[in-house]
């Protein structure tokens, strides 16, 4: 007698529903075993990391402002995935964006700026995330050289780069020396959007482009070759689209939407530049693109429940003494249960009977 | 003992972990799995080697513990993507966060805590040929052990028929399967090889390198250890040029700033970065085409019957 | 009558003060105190020290504070934790590390019932005090004894990133080395981390295959001395007492002690008397002390013990003029003291150090 897997025809829709709530739900159960194995009280652990933050407008508005860059970066890594390109890179691509919007602000600073400061700023972090993630496109195009590899080395090049640029040329000069740049001035920055909060256009923006993509990715051409290359690449060679221009296009959208959410933080959270500008989003996104199963919507439902479980992890820090590493168990668990849950979509588990064939 | 001798000693050891962490991940590739839990894997063996080693005094229970952690953790992964068909790269980066939080919660109670490291091991009379002789017959014994480990892995792959069987798992489950290997018990084995290698290697740094606990002490080179795996193309040799390359130019970029190179500590830092992708870039033009990884890595398995 | 920047600053301090203090006048029964780290507990280095200054504090005032920490919190969550640590009614925040000093800045205005204390960074606001340790001037004191110490005459650094803290403190251990010995010579690497142990025990290995016989370090973490200890040579703690890390190789350790501090400052809010200072507490102040001295002769020993009690009465000053840049040109002549604010921002190297300004 054995467990067998066969791959579903289709999948139904109250599945497709259920199966993220399944693990969820999954998720909450074993974190309360943790949290009482740690000695705190299981139901306000869980109401501290998955209620609390969304328990009022300033909260709610945290976690717009934690969620934007993931989902930024997610949307567009997903489009890189569902077509086989591994970009692992895009935090190099995110600080990259962040130090061209921040220079910008830099050099503008003090002198005469205006309405159209914000936009060139946006524009010019996206314009050079693109441009940080066509090397490694270009590498692989021409030299097929492996994306993995030279993403993920590029990550640690844009870090000392930011890192040489904060503590030399790009230093504040009344910043006592200090690794930062001068704090950008109320022109560059993101305006709020309400009172009490930290909310800005960031996230507005991130909508849009969620929208947006969910049209590009199901209506237009390019997102049906961006699937079909991924999915029967073979197919689509006869259907004569090219892989390599296929290849350098996504690395180029999602890099340019790294970029993007870059500046976004830049201007926005932080405020100016310095090392330490990013807490992983580059890599977190990794997560949230898949945990969104590689759309836009699901990336932005994804990127809003990581988002909670951070804030959550900082609330259990400062009101119940747990330790980061507990987030961290719990987040990897919510992943685990979350990938476990959707083999239940493909796959159906049957018991059968006899000897394997 | 010359400089040049002190730096290549010195090379051999920062190249160590990278290596034993390198040659378990290419396994676990060539049968076709893609495993990104590699950081996780070897920070639990970390903080799993050093709590043991501290609490029961015996260093090679630590070793043991820790590559027990390392499998342990890679039984989870095998899990999701054997048992559960679950999406790879998702999958690895689960337990890689798994991992890193685990090992905050096991590694606690050990920060500050003093531990003798493992010493080097000296084969007699050979040991004192000069130069040959402390680089090749004075080392610790995890250097001797990647070593083997290369070697073991090289003849399993190349020479024997399970190691064939393996490769062949990794180009075409579905033919492998079609002619009646196990293929999920193969790959099985593979993951937990891989992971009992990450678990080494974190042992390595915790045990011998720097024999304390610190939070995060492997700094990412779990992710180093991939890329040397694509770089080597997944040949076992060319791994131990990567890991070895890889901590040639970290060590050399430490010795240039010692010695007063006059240019910024940022740049060389990024030196060891570029130059592995520069690297790459030539050997890929050298074989013109290239080799791609084994044609299944990342595509999950389900027999069909 | 001048009104100074200065009058102004404490004339509303002081109203400040009186309108904090009449509220505090109803019991002030438990103090919450909030705690921000850069980096976590478990990092055995900077971080690590600041809790155990928390717990400390916890020591000490017992059930009068209720003390939180917050760990590796990057500067785009930092807004974020500390006002959620205002919401959940911590009245005293410490921020500890530079890279919080700005949005510290920024936040404290808002909330003008909170009191913030920034580690490291350079001014203040009536609800933000800074603090700091002198380490410079265990670092002047490890200069000489390395000069005694170092048959090879040259000390080797383990630096993290050229910042002015990591500059100056160079600078003073070859002020000191210089004192007893003016051939002196100091190698630096930068790890480009503030905890990496295994790449400080490689920058540690290049060092000494160079040729360096006593190793500083700036990172918070054991690793360098390790590498003393293995090779024979000698090496300082830093942060926390390191004697058994490497008990041949050991000489002395800066031990920090923020957890006084912190009592200290949490006391005041409680009692109502906290100003926004600016504390730079040398050897005199508690606020680090040196490590016994271990593996060195009664007259060094001795020497060392003089100097150490010198600087902490403040008779040696390790900023004395004259001070000259590696260029020549001479910063302040004989007769003159670095101001606290010049020595915070020093980026420049002593004439005779012959490292590359990064």
């Amino acid at each position: 007698m054995r467990l067998v897997m066969e791959k579903r025809t289709e999948t139904p829709i109250s599945l497709m529903l259920i199966s993220p709530l399944i693990a969820v739900a999954l998720t909450m159960i074993s974190a309360a075993i943790m949290f009482a194995l740690l000695g705190k009280d299981p139901g306000a652990a869980l109401y501290t990391y998955f209620l609390d933050p969304l328990s009022d407008s300033w909260g709610l508005q945290e976690v717009a402002v934690k969620a934007t860059p993931l989902v930024l970066i997610a949307v567009g890594l997903a489009a890189c995935y569902r077509a086989k390109v591994w970009n692992i890179g895009a935090e190099g691509q995110f600080l990259f964006g962040a130090m061209a919007g921040g220079y910008v602000a830099i050099i503008t600073h003090g002198s005469t700026q205006g309405p159209w400061l914000l936009p060139v700023m946006l524009l010019v972090g996206a314009m050079a995330g693109a441009c940080f993630a066509l090397i490694p496109a270009l590498l692989r195009t021409r030299f097929g050289a492996n994306e993995i590899l030279t993403s993920l080395m590029l990550v640690y090049v844009a870090e000392l780069l930011l890192d040489y640029l904060v503590r030399g040329p790009w230093r504040d000069p009344a910043g006592f020396n200090m690794p930062n740049s001068v704090v950008f001035e109320p022109e560059a920055t993101l305006p709020l959007l309400m009172a009490g909060g930290r909310l800005n256009i960031g996230t507005p923006i991130m909508i849009a482009v969620v929208l947006g993509f969910m049209l590009l990715m199901g209506r237009t051409l390019k997102g049906f070759e961006i699937r079909l290359v991924g999915e029967a690449p073979r197919a689509a060679r006869f259907a004569g689209f090219s892989e390599a221009r296929l290849i350098i296009t996504v690395f180029m959208i999602s890099g340019a939407l790294a970029g993007l959410a870059g500046v976004l933080e830049a201007a926005g959270t932080i405020k100016q530049l310095q090392p330490g500008l990013s807490p992983g989003y580059g890599f977190t996104a990794i997560i949230v693109a898949f945990l969104g199963r590689l759309n836009p919507i699901g990336c932005l439902f994804a990127g809003i429940f990581i988002a909670i479980t951070f804030i959550g992890g900082e609330n259990a820090q400062i009101m119940l003494r747990l330790p980061l590493d507990a987030t961290r168990v719990l987040q990897g668990l919510l992943l685990f249960f979350v990938l476990a849950c959707d083999s239940l979509l493909l796959y159906r588990f049957r018991l059968i009977r006899g000897a394997a064939a | 003992m010359t400089l040049f001798e002190a730096i290549i000693l010195t090379i051999i050891t920062a190249s160590t972990p990278l290596l034993i962490a390198a040659i378990g991940e290419l396994v676990v590739e060539r049968a076709g799995v893609l495993n990104l839990g590699v950081e996780g894997m070897m920070i639990i063996g970390a903080a799993a080697g050093i709590a043991a080693a501290i609490t029961t005094g015996s260093s090679t229970l630590g070793v043991l513990v820790a590559v027990l952690a390392g499998m342990a953790l890679s039984l989870v992964f095998a899990a999701l993507v054997l048992g559960l068909a679950a999406n790879q790269v998702a999958a690895g980066l689960a337990l890689a966060i798994l991992g890193l939080g685990l090992s905050g919660v096991i590694g606690a109670p050990f920060v500050g805590v003093q531990r003798a490291g493992i010493g080097k091991i000296e084969v007699p009379l050979l040991s004192d040929i000069p130069f040959i002789g402390s680089v090749l017959f004075h080392q610790d014994p995890f250097v001797y052990a990647s070593i083997a480990l290369v070697v073991a892995v090289w003849w399993f792959l190349t020479k024997s028929r399970a190691g064939l069987v393996l490769r062949a798992v990794g180009e075409n489950h579905a033919a492998a399967h079609a002619l009646g290997y196990p293929v999920r018990r193969i790959r099985l084995l593979a993951i937990l090889f891989g992971g009992g290698c990450a678990g080494l290697a974190g042992a390595y740094m915790s045990l011998v390198l720097t024999p304390f606990w610190s939070s995060g002490m492997t700094a990412g080179r779990g992710w180093i250890a991939l890329a040397i795996v694509v770089f080597a193309s997944w040949l076992p040799f060319r791994a131990m040029v990567g890991a070895y390359l890889f901590g040639a130019l970290t060590i050399l970029q430490l010795h240039a700033q010692s010695a007063g190179v006059p240019l910024p500590s940022q740049f060389l830092a990024a030196l060891p970065y570029l130059i592995t992708i520069l690297v790459l870039v030539l050997i890929m033009r050298a074989r013109r085409g290239g080799a791609a990884g084994p044609a299944s890595l990342g595509v999950p398995f389900v027999p069909d019957r | 009558m001048n009104i100074t920047r200065r009058h102004l600053m404490a004339g509303s301090a002081g109203l400040a003060g009186a309108a904090l203090a009449g509220q505090q006048a109803e019991a002030q029964s438990r103090l919450n105190v909030g705690v921000v780290l850069i980096g976590p507990v478990g990092d055995f280095g900077w971080s690590h020290m600041h809790d155990q200054g928390r717990r400390r504090m916890a020591e000490v005032l017992g059930d009068r504070v209720n003390a939180t920490t917050v760990e590796s919190v990057a500067p785009p969550d930092f807004d974020r934790v500390v006002t959620q640590l205002v919401r959940t009614g911590h009245r005293l925040i410490f921020t500890t590390s530079f890279s919080y000093f700005a949005p510290t800045q920024r936040l404290a205005p808002q909330h003008p019932g909170v009191f913030f204390e920034n580690a490291t960074g350079p001014t203040t606001l009536p609800n933000m005090a800074i603090y700091n340790a002198r380490f410079y001037e265990g670092r002047y004191i490890q200069g000489v004894i390395a000069a005694r110490k170092s048959r090879s005459k040259t000390i080797g650094y383990v630096a993290t990133f050229p910042v002015p803290e990591v500059i100056s403190a160079i600078n003073t251990v070859m002020r000191g080395a210089w004192s007893v010995d003016p051939s002196m010579k100091v190698r630096v690497v930068w790890v480009n981390a503030w905890s990496n142990p295994a790449r400080e025990a490689d920058a540690a290995r290049a060092l000494i295959d160079q040729g360096c016989d006593v190793l500083c370090s700036h990172t918070d973490g054991p690793a360098p001395l390790q590498l003393a200890e293995q090779r024979g040579i000698f090496g300082f703690g830093q942060a926390s007492d390191m004697t058994r890390f490497a008990p041949r190789a050991h000489l002395t350790s800066s031990v920090n002690n923020w957890g006084d501090y912190y009592a200290d400052r949490a006391k005041a809010v409680l009692d109502g008397t906290w100003r926004a200072t600016d504390t730079w507490g040398g050897l005199g102040s508690g606020m680090f002390r040196m490590a016994p001295f271990t593996n060195m002769t009664p007259e060094e020993v001795s020497e060392a013990t003089r100097i150490r009690d010198a600087i902490a009465a403040g008779t040696l000053h390790p900023f004395e003029g004259p001070i000259t840049r590696q260029d020549g040109t001479v910063v302040i002549p004989a007769g003159r003291r670095l101001t606290d604010d010049e020595i915070r921002a020093q980026n420049y190297f002593y004439q005779g150090i012959d490292v590359a300004m990064p």
